[in-house]
């Protein structure tokens, strides 16, 4: 044994087989040490939101799917909505109309009230239905959160991520099914 | 509701693959967060797992037809999630492990103070640098809380064979937690 291998026993103790009681006196300091190591195992639960949305629209986009004909401009939202929630959209600006087309873009604020909400974020197909990649900001104390973007033109689905588990459709904008008995707000710029 | 949200999982995979995909849904929203601890546990962080059963939810929508029973579809998916995970472990084999170990015992601290973070980041650390193997049978008994038995089921391997991988992984843990403190 090279004193750095548990001895046979104290493996046992690891595997649940026998007590600490169990063990000869002298390997108790050992067995006590194991024990602490199990100590330190974590097992907080993982949750993953997100993994719908992603799943679903990952089978969506790529064409090489027959189920994508289907679904195809069917973004997938899968989750409770929020009731009091009460969203709009604002364009707040355009590019001049010199910029060569190519490099358009439209700045667009997402604003969702929500007084109530620990963090929100918008999440689309601009994002890839990323829970992390926009999220809004509480401003004032009307319980009012934003976000100001540039987007692409063309059409943009999205929800509202609030609280990392809540999907919120936008009251305010048009929306399409999702396929799945919910709705995806639909922005065209 | 939506018809046959209670629905077993044969059932779902079979309207599935008889052309009633979106019902996929149903598995993915049933089963997303299943293994996201063993998952997490594995590749270092939940970043990671997200990613990783993300993958595995998309090819088992490829390969569903291969499913050969319906009935045991979350076994079978576990299986692809796995391969999944033991494939990232090895292509990521040469990046550093403690940003990840970090980031689980960030991302997790809520029930201790710092010394039981600090204790966890260290196992955490530890077990990535055991092998795949290794590590996953000390995370589906130690965090999982599954018996050898059931392991033994799940990976179609001897409890005898399972033990001698977990009590190297003892050893190794135990000389990496050494070098740490």
């Amino acid at each position: 044994m090279s004193g750095r291998e548990f001895h046979p026993l104290v493996k046992q103790l690891l595997d649940g087989d026998i007590t600490l009681a169990d063990l000869p006196a002298e390997l108790r300091p050992e067995g006590e040490e194991a024990l602490q190591l199990l100590t330190a195992v974590d097992r907080s639960p993982v949750e993953l939101p997100a993994v719908p949305q992603r799943v679903m629209w990952s089978l969506v986009r790529e064409p090489k799917r027959a189920l994508g004909r289907r679904l195809i401009a069917r973004a997938w939202v899968l989750a409770p909505t929020l009731a009091a929630a009460a969203a709009l959209v604002l364009l707040i600006g355009r590019p001049a109309s010199v910029a060569p087309p190519a490099a358009a873009v439209v700045t667009v604020r997402f604003v969702l009230a929500a007084p109530g909400a620990h963090d929100v974020a918008v999440a689309g197909t601009f994002n890839q239905w990323d829970l992390h990649a926009t999220p809004l900001v509480r401003t004032g104390d009307q319980g009012l959160w934003t976000a100001t973007i540039a987007l692409a033109p063309g059409q943009h689905q999205y929800a509202f991520v609030v609280d990392g588990v809540r999907w919120v459709p936008d009251p305010a904008a048009p929306a399409v099914d999702d396929g799945f008995g919910r709705r995806n707000s639909v922005l065209t710029l | 509701m939506r018809p046959g949200t209670d629905a077993a999982d044969g059932d779902i995979v079979r309207a599935v693959l008889a052309g009633d995909r979106e019902r996929y849904a149903q598995l993915v929203e049933r089963y997303r967060d299943r293994y996201a601890r063993y998952a997490a546990r594995m590749l270092g962080s939940a970043d990671a797992a997200e990613d990783a059963v993300q993958d595995a939810f998309v090819r088992a929508f490829d390969q569903l037809a291969q499913c050969k029973d319906p009935n045991k579809f979350v076994g079978w998916f576990f299986l692809i999630l796995r391969n999944r995970c033991f494939a990232e472990r090895r292509r990521n084999r040469t990046s550093a492990p403690l940003e990840a170990a970090e980031a689980v015992a960030a991302a997790d601290r809520t029930d201790g103070g710092t010394e039981t973070a600090e204790r966890r980041r260290a196992l955490q650390q530890a077990l990535l640098e055991l092998t795949p193997e290794q590590r996953e049978v000390f995370v589906l008994k130690h965090v999982e809380g599954l018996s050898y038995g059931e392991i033994a089921e799940r990976l179609s391997t001897s409890v005898p064979s399972l033990k001698m991988r977990m009590h190297r992984a003892y050893d190794k843990l135990r000389e990496q937690l050494r070098e740490h403190t």
